[in-house]
């Protein structure tokens, strides 16, 4: 049983939502069925956590043929990167439910649970097909959910945006494919399992940069890395909250997430050599994001592009080939999610009372809704990376990374990161604390539901925890880390 | 086991054509009847051809009095039980469509047997000419069905182009057979096959003439470019269950044949045109797919579509090679084979749902037509998004396997160039399948259309259902599904396999 643990995890979402899809057409019934779905799969996350042994490398394997003929496995596992992201997933499901609660529809619902399936597939499965599958049906929901119930040009975006993330996924489905094939003339029997793919020797260095680059195009989309970022102020802007919670605040990190898993075992060579560019357009992100979020008036959008700033920092740490760098962004991969998942909530709350998502129109809300001011201004504090918050520590062990990497670019993003404070606060003075102009009428905006206080508490208590005893969280994946830079990237080092 | 059980597939298909003939001189018989009585006959011809199902075998059946020019093997039951479904299912996913129509007469399920005969037949020969009756018994039937309503001018103008230019294309084939007759002196497969094996330089200009000229017909038939130009006004102009029949059964019997030839007999000289055919891919790809984006009518965009997809099969038809006296990539073959049952499935899925949902209407079938269908008949929008991704080739579905299969077969040839331009019109063709599924889910319902009651408790729902179920089971297999045997992706892959090498057994 507790081998097939996490094939539980990753189905039950789905069983439930085909379930209730053909069952039941009462919203409320459906809504606390997956709540309560999602609380079951908390729980079962949890008892992971206590199980998991920081040392021993890939845990609770489920290794069973698919596509036999192709060596194609349902090979899903997890180690220390990927138990802290499935940790964080866990964890924001269910909360981001609470927020969510009121007014929403049947599919909506249905959607949210068999995007979790998705994502929780994504990210547990060790053979890449299999990988390919689900990062290709996690997608799915989300495109139902911008066209059903987005705003605006909704239908042009759902477009955009899936015929721009399947463009990244299908290069990378060639790379997949080729990879298979090169393993197949080399050892004479197929296999697609990443452990067995990273034996491949037979390629040579020109076909490793190709592949490599294949596969970049689309996990850089889905981050989003400049240049490819285009989709994502549009889409942002356009998507249901639940939506953008999701693309934000999950989906993209899946994106950093496999390049660890896949990219670095399998060209790691290529991975050092190409890392210079990437810690250098990690930055460039940061501060051409950043800027361009300083211009916005619409608050989504602002949001969208402080997102992707914050999202090339993760990327150029992850480039940086060093414990701090890596272990930093991946400490900022869970901060993110929790300071940016409830940004983007809170914004959607106001949307949704008010009526308005631009900072001009805005105002007041302080005054109006005193206890929401205040866990907005924590997770603002917590995005920003203020001292006591985990925003902080993760920032602080990326800069160090890319100092050590490089000292010109480590003293580039040292002084950039002022960049993010100077819009988020600018933001929040405006929207939130100043009163609106004379002669405008003061704004309706209830306060935080109960439910809702209660929902933000462990995100609250996680963003002060892991400001303040980083050691808790950072000794479980760690030894993942060392792992890879000692064992995987050293032998890349060396040449 | 006697000889005579591997015919009685095809015999079956062939009584049952001539009794629904009968049939079709009393007028007063409901065309219910006529659908289920043939209904009875194909699921007994399916029946038997399940029979001798995954057992590898090849035999030559009454050799004297047929003079070896049919042959019946594992290959051509596999086609067999394709073609069989494909009517079947055609059949029943267009009942709705068939009984709100008064055209659709006794003799029309007379014709659809013949034109399955036709094709069973086609699988089975084993000799040029026998070939070339055969597909002209199918290619006559459907020439026939395309035209069905006389009343209708596009029909008139479908069939009219149909009839011609494929008596034209037909008349390439003969002159083809005629050259190779020329250097033979033999029509006969197998002995073209030991001629090919044994002769070279000189001895074989005329043999690649006239097997270039048989080419040009099966790519006629497939709607490869440069040969396509067809395609859009005839599946356009016929009867829309017409039009999913032609796309998805009719391409697979032209596909067994050829295969068939190929495989069996000239797989030694197969290589000479492979500069032809990578071209051919290269402009059957991006026009193709050019043509689909442009289209506003969904059926022309489906047509269009299956452009894109014969350019996926000869994608896997060019990864097949010889080299000193063996077949390179073999496991091509089996990627064609396993395409095509995931193009059947999907395309008859696509095609027979949009006749299913027209079926009372006389619409034009733009994508307005579909607005708001989600909400109308969530089922069938579901459905007809399974469909679509299976075309598109999105993970879940049996086209993704397919295209993986397909890819996979080609890269390891070395086509990867080809590959890649492949992989960027799956990309575009995400964009028109998604654009369906858009305007299904996105869009509220257009207002005619809110008062009409729909009954969808019906046998056509039921066969769509069916469809859409094995679309998805073939997609993600028993590993995860433990308990469904039946539509393990290996045991489907396994199948093929006997299928292709019961080809050689007779060596």
């Amino acid at each position: 049983m507790s081998s097939d643990i996490l094939s539980f995890i990753i189905f039950l979402p789905a069983v439930v939502a085909f379930g209730l899809m053909l069952t039941t057409r009462d919203v409320n019934t459906i809504r606390n069925i997956a709540f309560l779905t999602t609380t079951v799969i908390l729980a079962l996350v949890l008892k992971i956590y206590l199980d998991f042994e920081p040392s021993a490398g890939m845990q609770f394997v489920t290794n069973v043929p698919w596509i036999e003929s192709y060596g194609i496995h349902y090979y899903v596992g997890l180690d220390g990167f990927s138990l802290t992201i499935l940790m964080m997933i866990a964890i924001l499901i269910p909360t981001a439910y609470l927020l969510l609660w009121e007014g929403k529809t049947k599919g909506y619902w249905i959607n949210m649970l068999l995007v979790q399936a998705g994502v929780t597939g994504t990210l547990l499965s060790l053979d890449v097909i299999l990988f390919y599958f689900f990062w290709e049906v996690m997608l799915l929901p989300v495109f139902l959910m911008i066209g059903s119930y987005g705003f605006g040009d909704k239908v042009g975006t759902t477009i955009k945006v899936t015929v721009y993330t399947m463009f990244g996924s299908l290069l990378m489905f060639v790379a997949i494919t080729y990879l298979g094939v090169t393993y197949n003339n080399e050892f004479g029997t197929w296999s697609f399992a990443y452990n067995e793919l990273v034996k491949i020797t037979t390629m040579d260095y020109s076909t490793r940069v190709w592949l490599f680059l294949a596969f970049v195009s689309a996990f850089a989309i889905k981050i989003p890395l400049f240049p490819l970022h285009t989709w994502i102020m549009e889409t942002y802007k356009n998507a249901p909250t639940g939506a953008v919670f999701l693309l934000s605040s999950i989906m993209a990190k899946l994106g950093v997430y496999a390049i660890v898993r896949f990219m670095i075992p399998i060209f790691p060579e290529v991975f050092v050599e190409f890392s210079i560019y990437f810690v250098a357009v990690g930055i460039f992100g940061l501060v051409y994001f950043g800027i361009a979020a300083l211009m916005q008036d619409d608050i989504k959008r602002m949001f969208a592009y402080a997102s992707a700033s914050h999202l090339s920092f993760i990327a150029a740490g992850i480039f940086s080939l060093n414990e701090y760098g890596i272990n930093g962004a991946l400490y900022l991969i869970i901060a993110h999610a929790i300071s940016t998942g409830a940004l983007f909530l809170l914004v959607g709350l106001i949307h949704e009372q008010t009526g308005f998502k631009t900072m001009k129109d805005l105002g007041g809300i302080a005054s109006q809704a005193p206890i929401f001011t205040f866990i907005f201004a924590i997770m603002l504090f917590a995005n920003i990376g203020l001292p006591g918050t985990n925003g902080f520590v993760s920032e602080l062990l990326i800069i160090f990374g890319i100092y050590e990497y490089n000292h010109i670019l480590g003293y580039i993003s040292a002084t950039t990161v002022i960049i993010g404070a100077s819009y988020m606060l600018w933001m929040f003075q405006k929207a939130i604390l100043q009163d609106r102009p004379e002669g405008a009428c003061a704004l309706k905006m209830r306060d935080l539901k109960v439910k809702e206080i209660i929902a933000f508490i462990p995100w609250i208590i996680l963003v002060f925890l892991m400001g303040l005893y980083p050691d808790v969280f950072i000794n479980k994946f760690e030894p993942t880390v060392t792992h890879y830079l000692h064992d995987i990237l050293q032998i890349g080092a060396t040449k | 086991m006697s000889e005579f059980f591997y015919l009685i597939p095809a015999i079956t298909v062939l009584v049952g054509a001539l009794v629904l003939m009968f049939m079709s001189m009393y007028e007063n018989i409901q065309t219910k009847n006529f659908i289920v009585v043939t209904t009875v006959f194909l699921v007994i011809a399916l029946g038997f051809s399940f029979a001798d199902f995954s057992e590898s075998y090849s035999v030559i059946p009454f050799a004297d009095l047929i003079n070896n020019v049919l042959i019946f093997d594992t290959f051509s039951n596999y086609f067999n039980i394709l073609l069989i479904l494909g009517t079947l299912l055609t059949l029943l996913i267009g009942e709705h469509y068939f009984l709100h129509r008064d055209y659709f007469k006794g003799e029309f399920f007379s014709i659809l047997m013949f034109a399955l005969f036709g094709m069973m037949l086609l699988s089975q020969a084993n000799e040029l000419i026998t070939a070339y009756i055969a597909l002209e018994i199918a290619s006559f039937a459907v020439y026939i069905m395309v035209g069905f309503n006389t009343e209708n001018s596009k029909r008139v103008e479908a069939v009219f182009k149909y009839l011609v230019l494929g008596a034209f294309i037909g008349s390439f084939y003969l002159l083809g057979v005629v050259l190779l007759y020329g250097a033979t002196a033999t029509t006969n497969l197998t002995e073209l096959g030991t001629y090919v094996m044994t002769h070279s330089g000189d001895d074989m200009i005329l043999v690649y003439i006239g097997l270039t000229l048989i080419l040009f017909t099966f790519l006629f038939k497939i709607a490869a470019f440069p040969f396509q130009s067809w395609v859009l006004d005839i599946y356009r102009g016929a009867p829309m269950v017409i039009t999913a029949y032609m796309a998805s059964t009719f391409k697979i019997a032209i596909f067994s044949f050829f295969m068939r030839a190929i495989l069996q007999d000239f797989i030694s000289i197969v290589d000479f045109w492979d500069t032809i055919i990578a071209v051919i891919i290269v402009f059957t790809l991006v026009f193709g797919t050019w043509l689909a984006v442009t289209q506003n009518i969904v059926k022309r965009m489906l047509a269009a579509s299956s452009i894109v997809h014969t350019g996926y099969l000869l994608l896997a038809f060019i990864a097949l090679s010889y080299k000193d006296g063996a077949i390179v990539n073999i496991d091509a073959a089996y990627a064609t084979m396993f395409y095509l049952l995931s193009y059947l499935l999907s395309a008859l899925g696509a095609f027979g749902l949009a006749s299913h949902i027209i079926s009372e209407t006389n619409v034009k079938v733009t994508y307005d037509d579909f607005k708001g269908l989600a909400k109308e008949r969530p089922f069938l929008a579901a459905m007809m998004t399974i469909f679509l991704f299976s075309l598109a080739g999105i993970p879940s579905t049996i086209g993704f396997i397919g295209k993986f299969y397909v890819f996979t077969e080609a890269i390891s040839a070395g086509y990867t160039a080809l590959t890649i331009l492949a992989v960027l019109a799956t990309m575009v063709s995400v964009y028109y399948y998604f654009k369906l599924i858009a305007v299904m889910y996105f869009y509220p319902p257009k207002q005619e259309c809110v008062s009409l009651e729909f009954n969808d408790k019906r046998v056509s729902t039921y066969a769509i259902a069916f469809v859409a179920i094995m679309t998805v089971l073939g997609g993600i297999g028993s590993a995860i599904v433990f308990f469904i045997p039946l539509m393990n992706i290996d045991s489907i892959i396994a199948l093929t396999q006997t299928a292709v090498q019961s080809l050689f057994l007779l060596k």
